[in-house]
């Protein structure tokens, strides 16, 4: 359903991400790592269309994202990890205007879709708020609305649980995994490892723009070349990074 | 730094790293608005030289004009500066995103004020300085001031700058313990603009251009002297006219007293700000963030409106029409400008109303209607203004949501070209307006009448065309306010290239209407070179139109299908 040939993006002389492939199958889950600026949100962000690959090539569906953009979005969610919006629209304006911009009719039934989506998400009441009335959370729940409005075939996440308090990352989890069982593909990049663990039967790593491994938790701890069960050791392992310093700043 | 200036430090840090920027496209942008600004100074200098020279050669109250409209400025001035203090204080005190960061920190609420008091100063008063500096230098140039004059005026600006900016301190930390703060700049803003509409108008209707007819004088001087409020002896506008006035005659008297009352009333107020502001200033900024959550005032018969307008458009456009309509007329910003853009138009035919045609030596139906083709350059500068600030930033409007847009399955020419309707309707609506109510005044002939209508309906759309692809050549979605585009690098690129098109268009279409207008007034027709050269004529024009609509767009639109976001 999602397939990464040969992406590479350069900024100047600087690669932010590097011959980077792969695949994911229709109804799968991928966890997406890697630490700060491995270029996971540079990925995530050719893939919605928002940057243009150096080369290389991005199909969803089989659809080129820019070689046939407008059949690729259409089938496409896109979960950002900073909610900007319409400040100036209500909730169920901003819901009216996506619906829109995917040419859903009342047909469609996306007005009851975006009713029980909202009930969902604890944002019925507020549908006629301005959204600069609203918090950082119910904007990123917002946002998840947005994005499964028109019944995508593919998810892309970046950062889904920021903002969210614990009621929020349980719903977002809950969703996750049932929108999945109905056939939907995502594909979820994250810095909390425990929601990839939890999530995601199989795991990317990327570390400096580059693919450093890719499988499930016994394929990365083989690759690691590590017993441990947790996916952090491994994760650390393979980024080569050190384990956080546990000492105390305290008095020297 | 140490103490309140190290609060501002961030502030100066930022603006050397803007000034610093080392690329190209930075330094001549730099240039440009350091050439504009010193265009700007020149032509005021010279403008008000001339008047100042004028006035002085008139005998008796001639002088005594000077010093009024002196008194009268400061006192303009003053009003100003208090208002855009009272407004500019209420976003650095109570709505600055960095004061969650400050307020966490163990910093004196003292060193909050003077920073922040500081920094309301600066963002008030740059303007005012801007515009009085070259004012005070030709009075001192018409008068030939002694260095006095010029010392007077550089230790009497300092606590005339601060004065509006304390008593707008003052006001604002009072206000914000009464009404929520973003409420409060919402309606002080308006205010403001209402102010300015004010002095603007009085000035306008006062007609100035009567001073060029002798027989007006003793009515105005009547005027001037009626107007006892820049003389009120209390006003810190009138403590600073009365400081400069003495270096401007030729005994001069003592002027420190009123240097005294400037400084130690700035004083004063500074240090009644900050025990003031020890008091309220906490009490104050909760209420600001409790305030937070402002409630929609429901408009359903607007809403309404807006939905049966946008019915016969397909759905992509439809989504994205409602959209900008919505933002626009929800964002109070928008108003005041819209306020402005409608006194714009009011001088602009208010002006055609008392054009002396009548007293010319030129026959007055061909004046009528030499003036009538002309209007259509000055209704072009109108709505090219109007392009400027409401067009022009409408790609830019979308801001950081903008990827809302670009992950969604609309094609960005869709997209460009929604935004272009959007904007052409409303300026052909006022392009239309303007011409038919100016020509109308005019008395123009009705074969002006029709060729202006014409010729306007096709120049919007260049317009129009130039505003949304340069907007879309040169966006800028970090940008917090959208006022600030048209003041920006792209957006003198828009004005000179809307004005060049403009030129060229009249003057491309000056001959042939000469030709036709002399054929249809002489009764004769036309010959066939006449003819091919008006054919000529018109094609040049069509390209132009052509040309000024679809090129900026193409280009535009591969910006910003290149663009990273």
């Amino acid at each position: 359903m999602i397939e990464l040939e040969g992406l590479t993006k350069k900024f100047g002389s600087f690669y932010a991400v590097r011959d980077l492939s792969l695949k994911v199958s229709p109804g799968e889950i991928l966890g997406f790592l890697g630490p700060n600026g491995a270029g996971k949100t540079t990925t995530i962000r050719m893939m919605a269309g928002l940057m243009k690959p150096t080369s290389g090539r991005i199909l969803l569906d089989g659809k080129d994202v820019f070689g046939r953009p407008d059949e690729a979005k259409a089938i496409l969610g896109y979960i950002p990890d900073r909610p900007y919006l319409y400040e100036k629209l209500t909730g169920g304006e901003f819901l009216e205007f996506i619906a829109g911009l995917h040419q859903l009719g009342k047909e469609d039934g996306w007005e009851k879709r975006s009713q029980g989506l909202l009930e969902y998400f604890d944002l019925l009441p507020w549908r006629r708020e301005l959204i600069e009335s609203y918090s950082h959370g119910m904007r990123q729940r917002l946002i998840i609305i947005a994005a499964l409005l028109h019944r995508p075939k593919v998810l892309i996440v970046d950062e889904p649980v920021v903002g969210l308090d614990p009621q929020g990352v349980r719903l977002v989890k809950s969703l996750f995994r049932d929108l999945v069982d109905d056939g939907m593909t995502i594909f979820l990049s994250t810095h909390i490892l425990g929601i990839a663990e939890e999530l995601c039967p199989r795991i990317g790593i990327i570390h400096e723009g580059q693919l450093l491994a890719l499988g499930s938790m016994s394929d990365l701890r083989e690759q690691a070349q590590s017993r441990d069960e947790r996916l952090e050791p491994i994760f650390l392992k393979l980024t080569q990074e050190e384990e956080p310093r546990t000492e105390s700043f305290g008095v020297p | 730094m140490e103490g309140w200036p190290a609060l501002l430090f961030p502030k100066i840090r930022s603006f050397s790293h803007h000034l610093g920027e080392q690329s190209i496209r930075a330094r001549l942008k730099l240039t440009f608005l350091v050439v504009l600004a010193l265009g700007f100074w020149l032509f005021t200098f010279l403008v008000f030289q001339k008047v100042l020279v004028y006035f002085h050669s008139v005998e008796l109250f001639g002088d005594l004009l000077n010093y009024r409209l002196l008194s009268m400025m400061l006192l303009t001035f003053f009003s100003i500066l208090l208002f855009s203090n009272l407004i500019s204080s209420l976003s650095t005190f109570f709505l600055s995103e960095d004061l969650n960061l400050i307020l966490s920190r163990p910093v004196p609420l003292d060193d909050i004020y003077y920073a922040r008091l500081t920094e309301t100063l600066v963002y008030s008063s740059w303007m005012v300085l801007l515009f009085a500096l070259p004012v005070f230098l030709a009075y001192g140039w018409v008068y030939g001031a002694p260095w006095k004059y010029y010392a007077v005026f550089v230790g009497g600006l300092g606590p005339f700058l601060l004065i509006p900016s304390a008593l707008g301190v003052l006001l604002a930390m009072f206000l914000v313990n009464i009404f929520p703060a973003r409420r409060t700049k919402d309606i002080l803003f308006l205010l403001t603009i209402f102010l300015l509409i004010g002095i603007y108008f009085l000035f306008r209707f006062l007609q100035p251009e009567r001073l060029v007819n002798p027989d007006s004088f003793a009515s105005l001087v009547e005027y001037m002297t009626a107007l006892n409020a820049p003389s009120w002896p209390f006003s810190p506008s009138f403590w600073f006219a009365e400081s400069m006035i003495p270096f401007l005659q030729p005994a001069p008297v003592q002027a420190w007293f009123y240097l005294a009352c400037l400084w130690s009333t700035a004083g004063a107020l500074v240090v009644m700000g900050s025990w003031v502001s020890r008091a309220l200033f906490i009490s104050g900024w909760t209420k600001s963030q409790e305030a937070r959550r402002v409630y929609l005032v429901r408009l359903p018969l607007f809403n309404r409106l807006l939905q049966g307008l946008s019915r016969f458009l397909r759905p992509f456009p439809r989504a994205l029409v409602l959209k900008d309509w919505k933002t626009f007329f929800r964002d109070t910003s928008q108003w005041s400008q819209l306020i402005l853009l409608m006194a714009l138009v009011v001088v602009y035919l208010y002006n055609f109303s008392v054009l002396p045609l009548d007293r010319t030596p030129m026959p007055s139906f061909f004046l009528q209607n030499l003036v009538s083709f002309l209007n259509l350059g000055l209704a072009g500068f109108v709505l090219s203004a109007v392009a400027g600030r409401f067009i022009f930033p409408a790609v830019s409007q979308e801001g950081f949501s903008f990827w809302i847009i670009r992950s969604s399955p609309v094609p960005l020419r869709t997209f460009l070209w929604s935004k272009f309707w959007t904007g052409l309707v409303p300026l052909l609506l006022l392009a239309e307006a303007l011409i038919f109510l100016s020509n109308w005044l005019l008395k123009a002939t009705p074969f002006l009448m029709i060729l202006s209508a014409v010729t306007i309906f096709f120049m919007t759309f260049g317009i129009v065309g130039l505003a949304v692809g340069l907007g879309a050549i040169y966006p800028r979605f970090r940008l917090e306010n959208a006022a600030r585009m048209a003041w920006g690098f792209g957006g003198a690129i828009f004005m000179i290239l809307s004005m060049i098109f403009i030129g060229v268009l009249v003057a491309l279409e000056a001959w042939p209407v000469y030709i036709l207008f002399m054929a249809g007034f002489q009764q004769s027709s036309l010959s066939v070179f006449q003819w091919i050269g008006v054919c000529g004529a018109f094609s040049g024009i069509a390209g132009l139109i052509g040309t000024a609509t679809l090129l900026p767009m193409k280009v535009g639109l591969r910006n910003l299908q290149e663009m990273d976001f």
